[in-house]
């Protein structure tokens, strides 16, 4: 074999294992539902033809192993066609065995050349004696016969003495579930999922399913046209081509975004041309961003088959529908969430819906039922995986996590339903009774939340006990162009303005807020160190970019604050900025290697002007932004936190008032903090009043209710403290000595305290506090708030 | 020159079919299945030599082709030859009887296909 022979046999088997690839993608799932619907003509021709073309190639470049195990399996395929014998679960089994061995093989032909180690002697014997025994399994299958097969076919076992018969009536029995299959697949067919692009590249062929290849069981009169179509209308391109026009689109939309710039002061032609730059642009950069989406079929489409493998090896029955198959994201984003994806739904399988029995016992159907579905929402594309199960036992999770040494019997007392199913998330954490192969060791959950919250995403456990869980997942369309909001530090060294930007995602913003002149004294209040920003009736952290990033101190003398309301996992914050800019369209860049240890960074880009900007990670700032206001707190209690690391933290006001060193009432709670001169104090009604913001508010000296007896005068001192809390119609002002610390902890409530007025007591900070209830307070003000309002629900579940 | 026609839905099969067609003198076309192949024989004055049809086909198999095409009297002279990997007898002879000249077994070699194309009087002996 000469030079140029050789070079045109590696293209032909590289050809080969394309289309190999190809077929096999859609095969699993054609054997899969031929399982359900075992009468489908089209699909027993269809996965028939993908195996005998498999044979038929292989036989060229002398790969006798493929060749042989493709050849009896086609032996027992066409036996199947002709009608000769039938498909029974332990045969697709078998032929699905079959099919993973040539899998092997491909893979092991791609990566090495040949057909390797892989051993196919022990398969194909057995593929040759179910070839020659139509009735293969003789009788009671020792493994695959499935508990689930036979609930639904013993009402009839003395008649139906051979096993494939029994199977047989099993197979009409299971044939139910068809037409909903049908609908799922017949959203596929649209053609949007036609226009996905296929990778060409021979060592990481990116397999996209062929729009035709599910086959739809009850339109079959519509394939003709759709498939002529999809053979003219798509092109197969590289991914490599793909990612490189994605990257030159980058840098357009850099380049016109100067252009812009640059020209706003030119001449008017000039205008009109970037100006029509600027849409093309526009336009092509959509362009480029949809070649790179595939509908998250792709992914789907290897579920069937392993919730049919999971429920035939834990003997359960499970049906899966889906619905919007045709979604679609990014690619990158696409194979992040592979695997989290697959570890849920195996979740799902093996812990979430139970056993036939049981649920028959639960009055449900037999068959469980898994639902994935995806659809947009904003700029996000939820998706959601829905099973009618057990659902999650908050009170189970809560047992298991203490005995992991997880929580404390403390922290599990005073924790949410939600926040004890969340516990699934925590790492080492496993429910199971016994292991399982199946869903592993119980270190997929926690690694599926970072590896879905590395991409920007989150999930969230929906629905709970009794009726199943439905956990969703929630990312965002593409990671590679988002907009964002330029902000800026800026400083005058030798008297000339640098400015220093940074781009904060408009995922995370929520409100720009700008304060001049007296409004900063009176929404910017700093209590024992810490920045508090009043913010629409609640107290916000406040921090300060300059700070976190450990630049200089800005002058204090400013008579204008920009601030930036941002929220990330779950809590806000008022991020303050020297300048904020406009919103921008930028293509992320990710970071090179040495900076990307910063927590405080997402990437970087480069602006209209060609500078760089570097994108702020808002959780990252946030983060940080705690660890440095916590420098007061004591080691122990630190240590106390990291352990704690999953109970839910809250904010906490602490303040001091008579006999009551160390008070506390959750911060949301608290509408504002005042100092007020005593001087200004009213009578009304025999009750001290305030005038405050056109109102009258009624004052509780905090220290005389919570110990009638005690002769401590909350009036006393020349500038007294108020508290003031709101219902969100009347207001009342708690006047305490001091106010000591807001912290940001998790606390473990005691109750049994006997004291008027107080919930409990919670170690906060190391101190033993004694926490306020506000409810009674409000009481014994004379006053009284309606039970329904949301802050004192607040209250009551906190403690 | 003479022209061929190879309808495959393999490319891998395709592309080595044309090769050795190439290799004995002929220019070829190739279709991906039986609608292509029709609409190229129909869309352009194709004086085809030979066609090669692939039996296992998705949409219209190979014989499901050979019957459409022997409706038309314009393909009464056009030699076909089945390719195939069915070694079951009852295909060949269905193969033929729905008029296919000549077949031959996947996997094929330069040799067997020459032999077959000297069997349809397309290359001197």
């Amino acid at each position: 074999m000469d030079q140029n022979e050789r070079e045109q046999m590696n293209e032909d088997i590289r050809q080969f294992l394309i289309e190999s690839n190809e077929n096999l993608v859609t095969l699993d799932d054609e054997i899969v539902k031929l399982e359900k619907t075992p009468e489908n003509k089209k699909l027993i021709s269809s996965v028939f033809r993908t195996i005998h073309t498999i044979k038929g190639t292989c036989g060229f470049f002398g790969y006798d192993r493929l060749s042989g195990t493709a050849h009896i399996t086609e032996n027992i395929l066409s036996q199947v066609r002709a009608g000769q014998r039938k498909l029974t679960p332990p045969l697709i089994s078998l032929v699905l065995e079959a099919v993973d061995k040539i899998k092997m093989l491909l893979i092991s032909i791609e990566t090495t050349g040949g057909e390797g180690e892989v051993d196919c002697a022990e398969l194909i014997g057995r593929l040759e004696q179910a070839h020659l025994d139509l009735h293969w399994p003789a009788e009671e299958t020792p493994v695959a016969a499935p508990a689930a097969v036979k609930t639904r076919a013993k009402a009839k076992t003395d008649a139906a003495p051979s096993a494939s018969l029994r199977m047989t009536e099993a197979a009409a029995g299971v044939a139910e579930a068809a037409p909903r299959m049908t609908e799922v697949v017949a959203i596929r067919e649209e053609p949007v999922a036609e226009v996905a692009l296929k990778s060409a590249s021979a060592p990481a062929p990116v397999m996209v399913a062929k729009a035709e290849a599910p086959e739809p069981a009850a339109a079959p009169e519509r394939r003709r046209p759709e498939a002529a179509n999809s053979i003219d209308s798509t092109i197969r391109v590289d991914v490599g081509l793909l990612d490189k026009l994605m990257n030159l689109v980058g840098e357009l939309v850099l380049a016109r975004n100067q252009l812009l710039q640059d020209t706003s002061s030119q001449s008017a032609t000039l205008q009109k041309t970037s100006q029509r730059l600027n849409l093309i642009t526009s336009e092509l950069q959509e362009g480029v961003m949809k070649t790179r989406m595939q509908p998250i079929g792709v992914v789907w489409n290897k579920m069937p088959r392993i919730v049919r493998d999971l429920a035939q090896q834990c003997g359960k029955q499970i049906r899966i529908e889906m619905i919007g198959a045709d979604t679609e994201l990014d690619k990158t984003i696409i194979e992040a969430i592979k695997d989290p994806l697959t570890h849920i739904v195996r979740n799902s399988c093996d812990h979430g819906v139970e056993l036939p029995a049981i649920r028959e016992g639960k009055d449900k159907d037999a068959e469980g039922r898994l639902l994935l579905r995806a659809y947009h929402e904003g700029g996000v594309v939820n998706i959601e995986i829905a099973d009618d199960g057990a659902g999650i036992d908050p009170a189970k999770m809560k047992a298991k996590a203490i005995e992991k040494g997880l929580i404390t019997e403390e922290q599990a007392a005073q924790m949410g339903d939600r926040a004890a199913r969340e516990l699934i998330f925590a790492p080492g954490f496993s429910t199971a009774e016994k292991i399982t192969s199946i869903s592993g060791r119980g270190v997929g959950m926690d690694v599926v939340k970072t590896n879905i919250e590395k991409i920007g995403g989150n999930v969230e456990i929906l629905a709970g006990e009794p009726c199943g869980t439905t956990i969703r997942i929630r990312i965002p369309l593409t990671l590679a162009i988002i907009p964002g909001l330029i902000v800026a530090l800026t400083s005058e060294p030798g008297g000339r303005v640098k400015e220093e930007r940074f781009v904060v995602p408009q995922a995370n913003l929520l409100e720009l807020v700008r304060l001049e002149g007296a409004k900063i004294a009176e929404r910017i209040k700093s209590l024992h160190g810490t920045p508090i920003f009043h913010y629409r009736g609640k107290l916000l952290p406040l921090v300060y970019l300059r700070k976190v990033l450990g630049k200089s101190a800005a002058p204090d003398d400013r008579d204008v604050v920009s601030i930036v309301v941002l929220h990330a996992e779950g809590r806000q914050i008022a991020l303050v900025v020297d300048t904020i800019h406009d919103t921008q369209e930028i293509v992320v860049k990710p970071l090179g290697r040495q900076l990307k240890g910063l927590e405080c960074y997402l990437g970087g880009t480069i602006m209209g002007d060609g500078l760089p900007a570097l994108i702020l990670d808002v959780a990252g700032v946030a983060r940080l932004a705690s660890l440095q206001g916590r420098t007061g707190v004591g080691q122990e209690a630190e240590r106390g936190r990291m352990q704690q690391v999953d109970a839910p933290t809250q904010m906490l006001l602490l303040f001091r008032a008579g006999s009551f060193h160390r008070l506390a009432v959750p911060l949301p709670m608290v509408a504002r903090l005042e100092k007020v001169p005593t001087a200004r104090v009213e009578r009304a009604a025999g009750q001290a009043v305030l005038h405050y913001r056109g109102d009258i508010l009624s004052l509780v000296p905090l220290a005389q209710v919570l110990d009638p007896g005690c002769a401590h005068d909350a009036f006393a001192p020349e500038i007294m403290e108020v508290i003031v809390f709101t219902d969100g119609v009347r207001r009342i002002g708690v006047v305490v000595d001091e106010i000591v610390d807001i912290v940001d902890e998790a606390i473990a409530v005691r109750r049994g305290c006997t004291a008027p007025g107080l919930l409990g007591s919670a170690v906060i900070g190391g101190k033993v506090t004694d926490l306020l209830d506000l409810h009674a307070i409000v009481s014994a003000s004379g006053d009284q708030w309606s039970t329904a309002q949301d802050d004192t629900v607040v209250l009551r579940e906190v403690a | 020159m003479m022209k061929a026609l190879v309808v495959d839905d393999s490319k891998a099969i395709r592309n080595m079919l044309a090769r050795i067609l190439v290799r004995n003198g002929f220019e070829v076309l190739q279709a991906e299945g039986g609608f292509e192949a029709l609409n190229l024989l129909e869309g352009e004055d194709t004086d085809l030599d030979l066609m090669c049809v692939d039996f296992n086909m998705p949409e219209m198999n190979g014989l499901e082709l050979l019957a459409e095409m022997r409706d038309q009297p314009r393909f009464d002279d056009l030699p076909v030859m089945m390719v195939t990997t069915e070694t079951h007898v009852e295909f060949i002879t269905s193969a033929l009887a729905c008029g296919a000249n000549e077949y031959v077994m996947k996997p094929f070699t330069e040799d067997m296909i020459a032999d077959k194309l000297r069997v349809l009087g397309l290359l001197p002996y």
